[in-house]
């Protein structure tokens, strides 16, 4: 503890930074687990286990990452405004990653199994890309890549319209109501996974203020 | 983030740069203390007794050192000047005793000021000025026990010129000590003197320009010393102060003191302190320490303007520096009947504070700014 003054190593953002890049390689852990779960694994009370730690993990990094840019804050008022600011804003949405894949694993407690089902590859086609974006976020965070951050931004609003129109699809659906009620959860936690993830993507490729609109026309400005 | 360069191009001086810039205005620091010196003593005596004569009185060394302390927000430049001022002969120990105290006292105004930024949120306030004002309150306190036992005793002076003869390899007061920083400081300040020699036409003269010379040099050195240092070491600060947030007692001493000696100001330290407290991540209780740490650790300016100065009497007084400071933990910190207290006082004061906002504002002004100066002029 007193010790650590006397170590050398990181600078103290680059550690914030470090923080919040494992908090969504656990958030793609968590959702693998639940998505493992949703697809023929069913609940288990290792994966719930598994699910329940590595949410908390990320709650637990969330505040820790917080006082950590508080303290910056504190420390060095005037340098990393920018950052500071809106790493705790961002924040939120990485732990928001946790909380929708544990919303996720929740399909599979209530019995939802989709590797049966007949849409099973259109659901798997979804689960894949959202995967695939989480691990790309952390990635294009990592090397602090503006414009991949950007394309990523930009190809993630691609599907947003994709999970409206299944979870219209589930509503007017003639099946059994189990069958529609899971789907439209599916796409609806889907589609807020996305929306963090992207929200969480401005940070890097927005301006301060721009913060969560990567919906409006400035991406490209 | 894509601005983090832009944001942080303030940093430009490379560490090794800011490293040397440290190490080279340590010396100048030590120059000023000793010009000061020297300057203090071209005055002659006639001229010294009535600038210093009224400090003999102890209620006006202390208001002394707490104005001056206020009037420059440094400790450490109040006690450097101290130092130099016992180091020439010119203030006895004895005397300078209630000046150091008043420091103590006198530097707890910064983060109290930091505190008051704090006055648009209620709660937010309520935590920053208590936090702030339990440090007023502990040095008050440690005052209000020490300097009466002082006065009656003399028991810090004399065991502080007891260390002072130890390290100093002889223990007659008045006398002094040869070690290579004096040795290289006197060049420095000799070399000074010889220079402007001619400008003046008297002793005096020349005198009062060295005595201010010297304070300027304390006072510009010291400022920059804090802030190279500060940017050198805040990643260090920002791990230590991570890791101490939850924790209390002698860790927050230690992460107070090492804080502290690294940036040479303890105002830096506790005013770090007011935000966290304000914002509810660091609690009023576990400040507490760190602030005491900073109490200590802020003795270092004065060891060091005393290795400089190379006088046994200068030694003496930043010793009782660092003994009161320890003394005064001690006496307060480990016992849980008193422990609390100056917390439980600040505490209170708060929520008075809160509910009648203006009150703060009367506080500080009061007690750092009224009082002592009324305390100056009537004594």
């Amino acid at each position: 503890m007193v010790f650590s003054f006397f170590r050398s190593g990181d600078k103290a953002m680059d550690e914030v930074e470090d923080r919040i890049h494992q908090m969504l390689i656990d958030g793609r852990n968590v959702y693998d687990t639940a998505m493992e779960a949703v697809f023929g694994g069913g609940k288990s009370k290792k994966a719930k286990a598994a699910v329940k730690g590595a949410d908390n993990e990320i709650n637990v990094a969330q505040r820790d990452v917080r006082r950590a840019l508080l303290v910056h804050a504190s420390v060095a008022p005037a340098t990393d405004v920018a950052e500071v600011l809106s790493y705790m804003s961002v924040i939120k949405d990485v732990e928001r990653i946790g909380d929708y894949s544990k919303n996720l694993y929740d399909l599979a407690r209530y019995g939802v199994n989709f590797e049966t089902a007949d849409d099973r590859d259109e659901l798997a086609k979804y689960r894949d890309l959202v995967g695939q974006l989480i691990s790309d976020a952390a990635a294009t965070f990592q090397t602090r890549d503006t414009q991949g951050a950007e394309a990523l931004v930009a190809k993630a609003g691609g599907f947003l319209d994709d999970y409206d129109s299944h979870v219209k699809a589930a509503y007017r659906s003639d099946g059994s109501p189990d069958v529609a009620v899971a789907r439209a959860l599916y796409y609806r936690f889907l589609k807020r996974i996305t929306a963090h993830v992207m929200n969480f993507l401005t940070a890097l490729a927005l301006p301060l203020d721009q913060l969560d609109y990567y919906d409006e026309p400035n991406l490209d400005s | 983030m894509n601005n983090r360069s832009s944001s942080s191009a303030k940093n430009y001086f490379p560490a090794p740069i800011r490293t040397l810039a440290v190490i080279g205005l340590l010396y100048l620091f030590l120059g000023g203390v000793k010009l000061l010196e020297s300057g203090i003593k071209g005055l002659g005596s006639d001229f010294t007794d009535a600038l210093f004569g009224n400090v003999s009185n102890p209620l006006v060394g202390l208001f002394v050192g707490s104005l001056a302390t206020v009037l420059v927000q440094s400790s450490s430049v109040t006690t450097a000047t101290i130092v130099g001022l016992v180091a020439s002969g010119v203030v006895p120990v004895d005397s300078a005793v209630p000046m150091i105290m008043g420091a103590n006292i006198g530097t707890t105004v910064t983060n109290t000021l930091v505190s008051l930024a704090n006055l648009r949120n209620r709660e937010d306030f309520k935590r920053a000025f208590a936090a702030a004002t339990m440090h007023d309150f502990f040095n008050v306190m440690t005052v209000a026990v020490l300097l009466p036992v002082e006065l009656l005793t003399g028991v810090l002076a004399r065991t502080a010129a007891g260390i002072a003869g130890l390290f100093a390899g002889r223990s007659d007061l008045g006398g002094s000590f040869n070690s290579p920083i004096k040795s290289a400081v006197g060049w420095l300040a000799t070399g000074v003197r010889d220079s402007i020699e001619g400008l003046f036409a008297s002793t005096k003269a020349l005198g009062v320009a060295l005595v201010v010379l010297g304070i300027l040099l304390i006072l510009a050195t010291l400022t920059l010393i804090t802030k190279n240092m500060r940017v050198l070491v805040a990643d260090r600060i920002e791990r230590t102060m991570n890791a101490a947030l939850a924790k209390s007692g002698l860790t927050g001493l230690a992460v107070g003191l090492l804080v502290t000696v690294a940036v040479q100001s303890s105002s830096i330290t506790t005013s770090i302190l007011i935000p966290l407290v304000a914002s509810g991540v660091l609690l009023v209780r576990n400040a507490y320490p760190i602030t005491l740490g900073a109490n200590i650790g802020t003795t270092i300016t004065a060891l060091l303007a005393a290795l400089g100065a190379g006088a046994v009497d200068g030694l003496t007084i930043a010793i009782v520096h660092t003994l009161f400071n320890v003394v005064g933990i001690l006496l307060i910190y480990p016992w849980p009947a008193t422990r609390y207290l100056p917390v439980r006082l600040a505490e209170a004061l708060a929520e008075v504070a809160t509910r009648h906002r203006s009150l703060a504002l009367v506080y500080v002004f009061g007690v750092f700014v009224a009082i002592p100066a009324i305390g100056v002029i009537v004594l």
